[in-house]
């Protein structure tokens, strides 16, 4: 009888929402003065006039950036409610809403992630991560408001359908929108920006999107058990006294790793433990539970027991050998 | 007789009515306007680039002002000298102030000092000194080399970037 434990691995980010006031350059609705001063002289006597003044206004850019914060998130199929982390910033010069999207259907990755019943969130907490101090999203409802040069943290909430082999990729997009318009940059909506002024559609057409990826990551540990008989004639008899002898191959395949791995016996019904013979990879273990990993457990229930760590395909197959004596 | 001298009475109300108008206004009339270039292309795919006015604008746009001065008097204007606050959100563009018959020159200080390029400094963040960037002139300033005559005109021309 094998025991094995594994640990799953989580990718934690953190999420810095940064403000600074110019990076989206003058704020709309600014009034932009201009107005030129002359000085001469007429017949020796100072004078000086001033021009008319230009008022120029700045308009609304809408223009917005969606970046991925997780790195690819490594899961097992069937796996519920795994997340990625995106940032959404306000790169335009005024305030606007930013109406969010999903889309699971990406071309060119091996599987399609499922949206979870709930697939975004706002990462309220700035955990990096799903947690129940996290807002849902609603569109339409609540769409992300945003000051120009603030971002906001967004969690898209997947499940990994089963039956997918190790190492396949599937991705999800998060798309991010201007509600006040898209299209064509350098559209304007008359009146529509932020303090009444126009709204200009940006270099990016008042949209952006960001890819997020899941990785399959499984790992495999099958063992095979022989037994060889040798008796006190040299016969391979199964009689009292003869003794077995067994040998497990234990074998991790995959891209994880099997973390923790612990091999259990037990010695079988009708025989004795011969003391001294467990082994591993060629090497003796000794009986009593101490630095080596092995041991030989008495009792009601007499096993041994192996401890083998952290083992990853790289590691090669681990045989284990102990010998027991028929009563 | 009376009639005679009603009427160089009257005229001379004219003339000092005229003269007392034309000192109010001055003797340069000054006037300002904010311009974008326009690239356009013809049937023949052929681009040309025009000024057009200009009422809206967004960060990156870079807008040409034009200022003319105008004699409007009867005596030569001398002495005559520009000046163009850089507007307030806006980086001047290096090497745009042109003036025929006008030497430019800049201020880094809000118009006390002005001077060419070379001679603008700034206080470094370490205490030394280093060469202003266009970007940090505050003002600019045409002095023309000859009189202003009557009747003509002036032209002093500089571009800024909206921030």
């Amino acid at each position: 009888m094998v025991r094995l434990k594994q640990f799953a691995q989580a990718a934690l980010t953190s999420c810095v929402l940064a403000g600074s006031a110019h990076g989206a350059g003058t704020l709309a609705g600014t009034n932009i003065l201009n107005r030129a001063q002359v000085s001469y002289t007429l017949a020796g006597v100072a004078e000086s006039a001033t021009s008319n003044a230009t008022t120029l206004v700045v308009a609304e850019v809408l223009d917005l950036n969606v970046t991925l914060q997780s790195a690819t998130v490594t899961v097992s199929a069937g796996d519920t409610n795994r997340t990625l982390l995106f940032r959404l910033t306000n790169t335009g010069n005024g305030s606007e809403a930013f109406p969010l999207a999903v889309d699971n259907l990406v071309a060119g990755d091996d599987f399609d992630p499922l949206g979870a019943s709930t697939a975004v969130f706002f990462d309220t907490d700035a955990s990096g991560d799903l947690s129940p101090a996290d807002l849902a999203y609603s569109p339409g409802i609540n769409d992300p408001a945003l000051a120009p040069d603030t971002a906001v943290a967004v969690l898209l909430v997947n499940d990994i359908p089963a039956g997918l082999a190790d190492g396949v990729i599937g991705r999800s997009r998060l798309l991010a929108s201007a509600a006040t318009g898209t299209g064509t940059p350098g559209t304007s909506f008359a009146g529509l920006g932020s303090s009444g002024t126009d709204a200009v559609v940006g270099a990016n057409g008042g949209q952006a999107s960001a890819l997020g990826e899941y990785q399959v990551s499984e790992v495999n540990v099958t063992l095979t058990k022989s037994a060889t008989v040798v008796g006190n004639s040299g016969t391979a008899d199964p009689v009292p006294g003869a003794r077995i002898t067994y040998q497990i191959i234990v074998n991790v395949s995959g891209s994880a790793a099997a973390s923790g791995l612990v091999f259990t016996d037990a010695i079988p019904a009708g025989t004795s433990f011969t003391a001294g013979s467990l082994q591993l990879n060629g090497v003796t273990l000794t009986d009593a539970a101490d630095a080596d990993g092995g041991e030989f457990q008495g009792g009601a229930s007499p096993a041994v027991r192996v401890a083998l760590g952290d083992l990853t395909q790289a590691a090669g197959a681990q045989t284990v050998v102990f010998t027991v004596t028929i009563n | 007789m009376k009639a005679k001298m009603d009427w160089l009475a009257g005229a001379m109300l004219m003339i000092l009515a005229t003269t007392a108008v034309a000192q109010d206004q001055g003797c340069i009339l000054l006037k300002t306007v904010a311009e974008i270039e326009q690239v356009t292309t013809d049937e023949r795919g052929e681009q040309s680039t025009q000024l057009v006015p200009v009422e809206k604008i967004v960060p990156g746009n870079e807008i040409v002002y034009t200022v003319s001065a105008t004699n409007i008097c009867d005596q030569a204007a001398e002495h005559v000298v520009i000046d163009n606050p850089v507007p307030e959100h806006m980086n001047y563009v290096a090497n745009s102030a042109i003036g025929p018959g006008t030497e430019v020159t800049f201020s880094v200080d809000g118009g006390f000092n002005f001077g060419k390029p070379d001679a603008l400094k700034v206080a470094n963040a370490d205490g030394g000194e280093r060469k202003a960037e266009p970007a940090e002139y505050t003002n600019i300033r045409w002095v023309m080399r000859n009189p202003l005559k009557p009747g003509d005109v002036a032209f002093a021309r500089f571009r800024a970037v909206l921030e």
